[in-house]
């Protein structure tokens, strides 16, 4: 299990200072990254190497469909898809939710949360398994 | 008068804070066989704002039928929304009175404004009080994931 140290969010569709995208990967489900309103809403979080990786554990809270997305390339630009999930709704403690990817090779992953199950959801951590 | 949906975009600033809530708005024609085509365009809303003409007593009532439609959309989420009865320059043709819109306003959950939008009065009210419930919606939402357990 590779942890997320070296990986780094580059793109985020919300910005609330208080909530920044590098909650998602400080390995910290405590601290997070939160939306401000609407859907879809989007993250791309970058690996230091390509990588094959197997599997991606999502903590988070109120989304309701995620879509991930990945590229080998140097730039967050032209993503394939990879897989979606529907997620379920949790009351009062954090979804957690392991997701196979089976193997896939990625530089970038972008996730795409496309329905949430309020008007706002939050992102507390992201792990790889490579 | 509007046919169709267009999309605006206002930006408005929360007093007292360096915070800014930026409306994507939708606005819809009210002409019932224009409603359909509209509708599809709402996807899941966040806020509401219900506009009808004070001199114009059918206005009013067509509100709550309005209302039910955007709930359909809502999905059991609470929606923060206003009511505005437009044209208050038009006094003499007054046909709803003030506090009759207030109560059903109130029974619906909204806040009642009066606005000219030819005298620009009170124009931007509604939009605020729309702009400080969504900004207060967030900070609850917020305060709430915090007091999360993992």
């Amino acid at each position: 299990m590779i942890d997320s140290s070296g990986a780094q969010v580059v793109l985020a569709s919300s910005s609330d200072e208080n909530h920044p995208p590098e909650n998602i990967t400080d390995g910290n489900s405590k601290t997070f990254w939160m939306s401000t309103g609407m859907f879809p809403q989007e993250f791309i979080i970058r690996y230091p190497e390509t990588t094959n990786i197997t599997a991606v554990t999502v903590d988070s809270y109120n989304i309701k469909h995620l879509k991930i997305e990945k590229n080998t390339s140097p730039n967050a630009t032209q993503f394939e898809p990879v897989t979606q999930e529907e997620f379920e709704r949790t009351e009062g403690h954090l979804q957690s939710n392991a997701i196979s990817l089976n193997g896939s090779r990625a530089t970038h992953l972008r996730f795409i949360i496309t329905a949430g199950y309020d008007h706002f959801v939050s992102v507390h951590r992201v792990n790889v398994k490579t | 008068m509007t046919t169709g949906v267009e999309l605006l975009m206002k930006c408005v600033n929360i007093p007292e804070t360096n915070d800014s809530v930026e409306l994507y708005i939708l606005d819809s024609a009210g002409k019932e066989t224009l409603v359909e085509g509209c509708e599809k365009m709402w996807g899941e809303p966040s806020l509401l704002c219900l506009v009808f003409d004070l001199t114009n007593e059918q206005s009013l009532a067509n509100c709550t039928y309005w209302m039910e439609r955007v709930r359909a959309h809502c999905k059991g989420l609470h929606v923060p929304g206003v009511l505005v009865g437009n044209k208050s320059d038009l006094s003499i043709r007054r046909e709803v009175q003030a506090s009759v819109a207030k109560e059903w306003a109130q029974s619906q959950g909204l806040e009642y404004h009066e606005t000219s939008a030819k005298e620009m009065d009170n124009c931007d009210a509604p939009l605020l009080s729309l702009a400080q419930a969504f900004y207060s919606f967030y900070q609850e939402r917020r305060e709430a994931i915090q007091n999360l357990s993992p």
